[in-house]
């Protein structure tokens, strides 16, 4: 690997297009849910500790902030998925004709939206 | 011969390239999984908690979604400061970072998991 090579991609330099958007929120629910995966590490290890330390997490679990982080990782957690599917796809050189990208995008979101009330009313 | 395995392994990066779609198939299934159990989890307590992950099954397909989902994020959290980081050093360290957390995280999970079977 080329060390100092220049940055890729631009991301102040290029118009926003819908493509780029995505890729970018891609990565912003990834490093998102790479925190997401500390805490549920951190959970199950409360769990492993015993119900002394497990009262912790169930402290934590009744605030209004840990229902917001959970509704934002829910949030996230899909959209990564259901993105990550289509890249799966493009990996294989499936549904990259611009008018397709496009309409999968739309697909990604309207699923996204759909699972994510699916859960929360399953949840309430 | 394990340094040269050590150097195949960080430099490919075609295998990190595959391990990462690899590692996203795997996740696909086992997230509708784990999100339909977390809807559960929150009205369980510990003990059971602790009955969901005495069943092998469970603790096995936990296990397995925790080391695919930290293995995930670590590379692609490289490829992002990869992209993003200029500074030489600084893009070392981060990296080294990731790859501690991700160590130390996958090391709590398995002793939590087989403390979990033991006790149960």
């Amino acid at each position: 690997m080329i060390e100092n090579r220049p940055l890729s991609p631009h991301l102040s330099i290029h118009k926003k297009v819908l493509t780029s958007v995505f890729s970018i929120f891609h990565r912003i629910t990834g490093i998102g849910l790479s925190v997401g995966s500390i805490l549920i590490t951190l959970w199950v290890t409360l769990l492993g500790l015993g119900p002394k330390y497990f009262f912790i997490f169930e402290f934590f679990s009744s605030t209004f902030l840990f229902k917001l982080v959970l509704f934002l990782w829910t949030i996230g957690i899909f959209y990564h998925l259901f993105n990550g599917v289509r890249y799966l796809f493009w990996t294989y050189g499936i549904g990259m004709e611009l008018k397709t990208v496009y309409n999968s995008s739309y697909i990604v979101v309207i699923l996204t939206i759909v699972s994510t009330c699916l859960i929360w009313l399953s949840a309430l | 011969m394990p340094d040269l395995v050590v150097s195949f392994m960080k430099n490919n990066y075609v295998l990190k390239w595959v391990l990462q779609r690899v590692t996203a198939l795997f996740l696909i299934p086992l997230s509708f999984w784990f999100i339909y159990n977390c809807i559960c989890f929150q009205n369980y307590n510990h003990q059971e908690l602790q009955i969901f992950f005495s069943s092998f099954f469970n603790s096995f397909l936990f296990l397995f979604m925790m080391v695919s989902m930290l293995w995930h994020g670590k590379l692609g959290c490289e490829t992002i400061v990869q992209d993003y980081v200029s500074n030489f050093s600084l893009r070392k360290i981060s990296k080294n970072l990731i790859n501690i957390i991700t160590i130390i995280m996958l090391f709590l999970v398995f002793l939590a998991i087989i403390k979990l079977n033991i006790y149960s």
